[in-house]
């Protein structure tokens, strides 16, 4: 609601500064920067172990990918330390590209720790920890229509009263390697306990095809979303205060968790 | 640049050590009354009134009241306000005080020739208050104003040590403080958001205002309960002679204004609305649009206020004051299945009785309410949300002055608020109970603050003010209370230089929640609880006045610092919005701030105005934000600049002129960026790294604004035409500043990155049209 405010000011001052041409280029000119490692991994039960080592760039700096070769990367599981190796190559289905990988495959059961360190020859050190959270399936999908047949889609699910909780709702159309239609990450601040219905506007038509997922994730998963998603709405609005960065991971920036989710496809009629 | 803190203490007991050394001459009574208009009965703030012969006297307050001390014999008492005739008259001074009333004529109009006395200035040169501006609704309406609309609030930013929150802001950061530890007073009842328009505008109607005066340090024993400065404005008293309509049509609104006599001599009111019309445009648009597969309806957008004051005279004694203001802005926007209102505003209601015991005693007694609440309600077919915050106080409250004898002036009051607040009230429904989800939180709490001050002449050179307020909060079963003493000196070290010094301790036990640098209607306000302190601070000030070019220049140097404790800010990525653990979200810090403020006015002549420069720093410092390290204040500015020149070419056209400038604000960017794919690789996306709080400048801000107002000849009453060039010379100044992607043009694969400035406003020009009959 409160960015729909927001936006409809913005595209005022947007349309203002356009038509009495309010913009301009200028020139920045920003500290020294030392790059520092970022690191992004989700584990998936019965995927293999993949993740991406890149590293943070001068804002200024030439685009590029920055990889980081000599970065060597260990995940540990119940005692064991497991190499992942240095391959950089591209999940063309997911359209991913991964820098580090190992053959084995991930079988963690909820509450299994697991520990990710990720070192340079430059010092660079990056620790962190994920823990495997319960699944939390779908209770029942639903859809409405409105008078000009258009369907608002409703996903309930049961949220445990005993713990407090985040979720990562989304929703695709045809096929999840596409670019999701909604998405929502939330907490059960309101809604401990209950069963929770998320939905949106009235944005599907009859024989779209849904694929809804709803993830159990960490809450610090969930304040790295948070933080990534204000830091980048931050750039280019002035009345934004600006936040940093809420990385899970210790020593870098980024995100080390596990992806525990429910999913269902349907066909609205 | 810091000041250690035994200074002033220093400086007042230097001042106590040289009174009885210097030049003696016995007060023997005090002068006192209150300066009108003589058409409409109104109070007149800043008019002096004194002796020029002994370059004593006063200037009046904002309900137009003066009191100084006179020696025994006979003397020619003077009173001089721009635009009213000059008034003489013989006096007699005994032993016993004496109350004088005067009633100044209106000069004509505005415009006219107006024969100021020099000696003005060296009254308020020798008037003991410090640090405050006071501002008539008559000066401000001759100055350039954004869209042709006068603004009082806006007109402060041109006087030092008073900075605007951005381009077109109406916002007031005083010495460093926030736009929320202002106490805004309009007729003794507190204005919780005086902003219109995310802050473009403030609440005050410029015809049913009659003055503003604005506290920045010095702050008398009476007002409290915020940190940084009191705005205390005055509402126009209605005509007790006559009927008259006063209005205005301007470019994005018009005013209307009628008042009168109800019965001859003893009742007059005052009613004056405001209203937006861009809407009426907007809908007319989009009826028009109407069916176009291509055209997105433009949401209606407007504001009105309302004003109201009715004043009686019960007997030669009492008077009974009636005010009211009741505003609101709304935006609704909605299509086939969408619907969305959003409305904000404020209202208050205060009732005051005046007693006058005799000659050197009077009381007033007041009771009032306010009130300021958003709403936000938005329906999606069988799906509505409701989101409503506001605040309502009852307010009762009782001064009294008492003039003990020649040299000691006594006030002690007191006032007790009755807060309730309703932080974050959701309601949000469907079809049936699963969708129902509510949240908020409520409080109720209490205010109290009793005070008691002396305005002591110690001799004719040296006049003190000392004072101290006690005042108290309570809420959920926790009471702070707070002491908060007050001390002012004025010592004539010469004829034409005075020495001024200030101390000052406040305290404040309501909070704002906002995050923005824009008085955005959805900050509320949340009250101190048991983890939630109140705010503290301390200031002082010493001062130096001048007068120069044989009393035509007035040139004013103050020097300020300020400690700030228990300050608040918010957690990064703070949910402000919808929070029932609102309190998890505040962090908890200190500020600083200290500066010089420079001001050379001339008030009389053909050409009149003033210069200001404030070289100011401004600090804050929390656990948890920029590595618990100081940064500046987003308005901390280094350098700030006015110029404001009013030139009488003729009886019926005056110009007008104000330069600003100020170096750009602090600002927050991004040093850095990664690449973050997400769960799903077509989500990619660039992040932006940001490090260390406000480390940026903007550009500098500087503006020329230039105005005319042309006096018409109507065959009845009294019109004009006010021409407004806002930011003439159309610099693009910075409103902010992003980070842009540029990428392939075939595909969105990003090649670089640049900087980009947003300008907000660039040449406005804009008339008015004014009429009263």
């Amino acid at each position: 609601m409160k960015q729909r405010l927001f936006f409809s000011y913005m595209l005022l001052l947007a349309l203002l500064a356009t038509a009495c041409d309010l913009q301009k280029d200028i020139e920045v000119e920003l500290p020294p920067y030392e790059p520092e490692l970022v690191v992004e991994g989700y584990l998936e039960y019965g995927k293999p172990y993949r993740i991406t080592v890149l590293e943070s760039s001068s804002y200024f700096d030439k685009p590029e990918v920055p990889l980081v070769p000599d970065a060597k990367a260990y995940i540990t599981f119940r005692g064991r330390r497991i190499e992942l190796h240095y391959q950089p190559h591209a999940d063309q289905v997911h359209n991913k590209y991964y820098t580090h990988r190992s053959d084995e495959v991930m079988r963690g059961r909820p509450g299994d720790v697991y520990t990710l360190e990720v070192s340079d020859d430059r010092g660079r050190k990056v620790t962190a920890v994920t823990t495997i959270l319960p699944h939390v399936p779908i209770d029942t999908i639903e859809w409405r229509f409105n008078t000009r047949e258009e369907a608002l889609l409703l996903t309930s699910f049961q949220d445990d009263p005993d713990r407090a909780n985040y979720y990562r709702y989304v929703v695709h159309r045809d096929s999840v390697e596409r670019a999701s239609a909604r998405e929502i990450v939330t907490d059960d601040g309101l809604t401990n306990g209950q069963l929770v219905t998320l939905g949106g506007g009235y944005n599907y038509a009859k024989n779209d095809t849904l694929i809804i997922s709803l993830y159990h994730i960490e809450e610090k998963y969930h304040d790295f979303l948070r933080s990534t998603s204000d830091a980048k709405s931050s750039n280019g609005n002035p009345f934004a205060q600006p936040s940093r960065i809420k990385s899970t991971v210790e020593g870098g920036i980024g995100v080390f968790t596990n992806l525990v989710y429910d999913r269902k496809m349907i066909i609205i009629k | 640049m810091r000041l250690p803190s035994y200074l002033p203490s220093l400086f007042l007991l230097m001042l106590l050590f040289l009174g009885p050394v210097t030049r003696a001459q016995v007060v023997k009574a005090t002068i006192k009354g209150q300066v009108q208009t003589a058409s409409d009965g109104q109070p007149l703030p800043g008019a002096t009134v004194g002796v020029p012969q002994l370059g004593i006297g006063d200037i009046t307050d904002g309900k137009g009241f003066y009191s100084f001390g006179l020696p025994a014999g006979d003397y020619t008492l003077q009173v001089t306000f721009i635009g009213y005739e000059t008034i003489s008259r013989q006096i007699t001074v005994n032993s016993s005080s004496q109350t004088i009333n005067f009633s100044l004529q209106d000069a004509g109009n505005v415009l006219q020739e107006v024969v100021v006395e020099a000696n003005t200035l060296r009254q308020k040169l020798n008037t003991p208050r410090m640090s405050v501006e006071l501002l008539t609704s008559t000066e401000a309406k001759l100055l350039p104003a954004l869209f042709g609309e006068v603004d009082l609030i806006k007109t402060l930013q041109l006087k030092p040590g008073v900075q605007s929150g951005g381009e077109g802001a109406s916002g007031l950061y005083v010495r460093g403080g926030g736009p929320d530890q202002n106490l805004v007073l309009l007729d003794d009842a507190v204005i919780y958001n005086p902003a219109h328009l995310f802050g473009f505008f403030s609440v005050f109607n410029p015809d049913a205002v009659r003055s503003v005066e604005l506290y920045k340090g010095g702050f008398p024993a009476q007002f409290g309960g915020r940190l940084s400065s009191v705005v205390d404005v005055e509402l126009n008293k209605g005509n007790p002679e006559k009927f008259t309509a006063t209005g205005g049509l301007g470019l994005i609104s018009s005013r209307l204004t009628l008042e009168g006599p109800m019965a001859k001599d003893k009742a007059s009111f005052i009613l004056s609305g405001r209203r937006t019309y861009s809407d009426v445009f907007t809908r007319l648009l989009n009826k028009a649009n109407e069916g176009s597969a291509d055209y997105s309806p433009i949401p209606d957008y407007y504001f009105y206020d309302l004003n109201g004051k009715f004043n009686y005279q019960l007997s030669s004694k009492d008077e009974l004051t009636f005010s009211s203001y009741f505003g609101r802005d709304f935006f609704n926007f909605s299509d086939n299945n969408f619907k969305v209102g959003f409305d904000w505003g404020n209202s208050m209601a205060s009732l005051r009785w005046r007693h006058r015991f005799n000659a050197g005693a009077f009381v007033t007694t007041s009771v009032s309410t306010s009130n300021y609440q958003y709403t936000i309600a938005n329906q999606i077919e069988e799906f509505s949300l409701r989101l409503r915050s506001d605040i309502q106080d009852f307010t009762l409250k009782t001064d009294f002055n008492l003039t003990l004898n020649d040299r000691h002036h006594l006030k002690v009051g007191a006032m007790a608020t009755s807060h309730s607040f309703t932080i974050g009230r959701l309601n949000f429904g469907g079809g049936d109970d699963r969708f129902s989800v509510s949240a908020g939180n409520s409080f109720r709490a209490t205010e109290f603050g009793t005070y008691i001050s002396d305005d002591f002449e110690v001799n004719s050179l040296l006049t003190l003010n000392y004072g101290l307020r006690f005042s108290g909060f309570s809420n959920k079963g926790k009471n702070y209370f707070g002491l908060e003493p007050r001390a002012s000196a004025k010592y004539n070290l010469t004829e034409t230089l005075v020495l001024k010094a200030s101390f000052a301790s406040m305290m404040q036990y309501i909070h704002l929640v906002a995050n923005s640098g824009a008085s955005l209607p959805t900050d509320v306000w949340y009250p101190s609880s048991p983890n939630v302190k109140p705010q503290r601070s301390q200031q002082v000030a010493v001062g130096a006045s001048k007068l120069l070019g044989k009393g035509k220049y007035l040139l004013t140097n103050e020097v300020y610092y300020k400690w700030m404790h228990n300050q608040l800010d918010f957690r990064d990525g703070a949910n402000l919005f919808v929070n029932d653990s609102l309190e998890n979200e505040f962090l908890f810090g200190k500020g600083e701030s200290y500066g010089n403020e420079l001001y050379l006015e001339k008030i009389t002549g053909k050409t009149t105005g003033w210069i200001g420069y404030t070289l100011s720093w401004t600090y804050r410092q929390f656990e948890g934000i920029n590595d618990s390290r100081k940064f500046p204040n987003r308005y901390d500015r280094r350098h700030d600049i006015s110029v404001v020149l009013l030139h009488r070419l003729n009886k019926r056209i005056s110009l007008t002129g104000a330069f600003v400038y100020g170096t750009g604000n602090a600002y927050s960017l991004p040093v850095a960026r990664f690449a973050m794919q997400d769960v799903e690789g077509r989500s990619a996306s660039i992040i932006p790294i940001y490090s260390e709080r406000n480390s940026f400048r903007l550009a500098a801000y500087h503006r020329l604004d230039l105005g005319m107002v042309l006096k018409l000849r109507p065959r009845r009453g009294e019109s004009d035409l006010t021409f407004s060039v806002y930011n003439a010379y159309n610099r693009r100044n910075p409103y902010f500043v992003y980070f842009d992607q540029v990428n392939e043009e075939d595909d969105k694969t990003p090649v670089a990155f640049k900087a980009k400035q947003v300008s907000l406003f660039p040449v406005i020009p804009s008339v008015t049209y004014n009429f009263k009959f």
